[in-house]
C-alpha cells in the first residue's frame, strides 16, 4: 500500500511542479511586459512546446504507474495463492486452499475438483461445492463417470477449456497436470451472481492452478501416507521392544 | 484514510495472507473468527479499522458488528465488510449492522486501497 501511495504523491508533485512553471513563465512575461521588453515568439513556442513535452511525459508516467500497479495487483492474488497451495502438507487443507481460490480470487460460486484415482482407474470427485441446485448431477456424487463432453474432452487433451462451452454447463475447465501429466480437472460451474464473467487476468489464476493445485495435493498425499507408514513401523518396533 | 493497525477477520487462511500483503507496510492482526477478532480488540485498542467477512464460524461478522455495537465502539472504529455476497439485502444489512463500507469478492489491492481511502479521516 505504500508504494501505491508514494507513486501517486509523485505524480501529485510532478502536476504541482508543472503548475509551479506555468505560474512562473506568466509571471516572467508579465514582468518583461511591464519592463518594455518583447518576449520573441521563437522563444514562447520552444518554452511551450518543452511545457507540452513534460506534461505529456507526466501523462505517460501516470498511465504507467496505474498499469504496474494492476499488474503488482495481480502478482499478489497469484504469490498469495501459490504460497498457500504450499504452505501445507496436509491434504485435506490444501484441498481448503483450492476451493479458497476458487471462490474467493476466481469469484466461483460451484465448483467441482476431479482426481485421477491412484492407479489410473476412473476418476474420484475429490472437492465439490455449491452443486445442490442445477445441472450438475455428473459432478455430485463421490466419483465421476463421464458425462460432460468439455470435462471428458480436458480430461483427454489437458487444453484449458473457458465459456462459452457447447453442451456443458462449465465456466472453466482447468486441466491439472503433475510433471506434465494430465490428472484431473477442476470445472467452475457457476460464478457469483456479482460476477457476471471471467475476467482477462483470471487467465492466470487459471493457469497456476492448472500448475500447482494438483501437485500441491499429490505431495501432501504422499506424505500423508509415508507418515502413516512410519507412525505404523514406530509402533510395531515400540510393541517388539515390549515398550 | 491512513490505518495505522487494522485487524482482518476471515476465516479463510487464504484471505488472511492476502490482507497481509495487500497492506504491506501497515501492521494487520489477524483473527479467524468474530470471537477472536473481539478478544485481539480488547488487547489492542489502538486498532483503526476493521476488515470484516461475513459468513464465519463460532461468530458471525455480523453478530461481531453487533457486539461491537452494545461495547459503544460503533460508529467510532470504521468496519470495512468484505464478503462474497453481493446482494443488496445482505449489503444493506451489514452497513445497517454498522458497517462504514462493503467490499465483495473478489477483489484486488486497488479496489481495496480504493474503500480504505474513500472512509472519511478521523472515522
Amino acid at each position: 500500500m505504500a508504494g501505491g501511495e508514494s507513486s501517486k504523491e509523485l505524480v501529485e508533485e510532478l502536476k504541482g511542479t508543472l503548475e509551479k512553471a506555468r505560474e512562473l513563465v506568466r509571471e516572467l512575461e508579465a514582468k518583461l511586459a511591464r519592463a518594455g521588453v518583447a518576449v520573441t515568439s521563437a522563444g514562447e513556442g520552444d518554452l511551450a512546446q518543452r511545457l507540452a513535452r513534460t506534461e505529456a511525459d507526466v501523462k505517460e508516467l501516470a498511465t504507467q504507474l496505474a498499469a504496474s500497479e494492476r499488474q503488482i495487483s495481480r502478482l499478489m492474488n497469484l504469490y498469495v495463492a501459490t504460497y498457500q497451495l504450499h504452505a501445507t502438507l496436509t491434504p485435506e487443507e490444501v484441498l481448503q486452499t483450492i476451493a479458497e481460490i476458487a471462490v474467493n480470487l476466481l469469484g466461483a460460486d460451484a465448483f467441482a475438483l476431479i482426481l485421477r484415482r491412484d492407479g489410473g482407474t476412473g476418476f474420484e470427485v475429490a472437492l465439490a461445492q455449491g452443486l445442490a441446485s442445477g445441472p450438475y448431477a455428473v459432478f455430485s456424487g463421490p466419483e465421476y463417470q463421464g458425462g460432460d463432453p468439455a470435462v471428458d474432452a480436458t480430461l483427454a487433451d489437458g487444453m484449458l477449456r473457458l465459456a462459452p462451452i457447447p453442451n456443458s454447463p462449465a465456466v472453466a475447465v482447468v486441466p491439472l497436470k503433475v510433471q506434465g501429466e494430465i490428472v484431473g480437472v477442476l470445472v467452475v460451474l457457476k460464478l457469483l451472481p456479482h460476477k457476471p464473467a471471467l475476467r482477462p487476468e483470471d487467465r492466470e489464476l487459471l493457469d497456476l492452478l492448472s500448475a500447482h493445485a494438483a501437485s500441491a495435493l499429490f505431495a501432501a498425499r504422499i506424505f500423508a501416507s509415508k507418515d502413516r507408514r512410519l507412525r505404523t513401523l514406530e509402533s510395531l518396533i515400540k510393541l517388539a521392544r515390549g515398550e | 484514510m491512513l490505518p495505522k493497525k487494522v485487524l482482518a477477520v476471515d476465516d479463510s487462511k487464504l484471505m488472511l495472507r492476502m490482507y497481509e500483503v495487500m497492506l504491506r507496510g501497515t501492521p494487520v492482526l489477524l483473527a479467524e473468527n468474530g470471537q477472536q477478532a473481539l478478544e485481539l480488540l480488547a488487547h489492542h485498542p489502538d486498532v483503526d479499522l476493521v476488515l470484516l467477512d461475513i459468513n464465519m464460524p463460532v461468530m458471525s461478522g455480523l453478530d461481531f458488528l453487533a457486539a461491537l455495537g452494545q461495547q459503544g465502539k460503533l460508529p467510532g472504529l470504521p468496519v470495512i465488510v468484505v464478503s462474497t455476497d453481493g446482494e443488496e439485502e445482505q449489503i444493506q444489512r451489514g452497513l445497517a449492522c454498522g458497517a462504514v463500507a462493503y467490499l465483495t469478492k473478489p477483489f484486488d489491492a486497488e479496489r481495496l486501497r480504493a474503500a480504505i481511502a474513500a472512509l472519511p479521516e478521523g472515522e
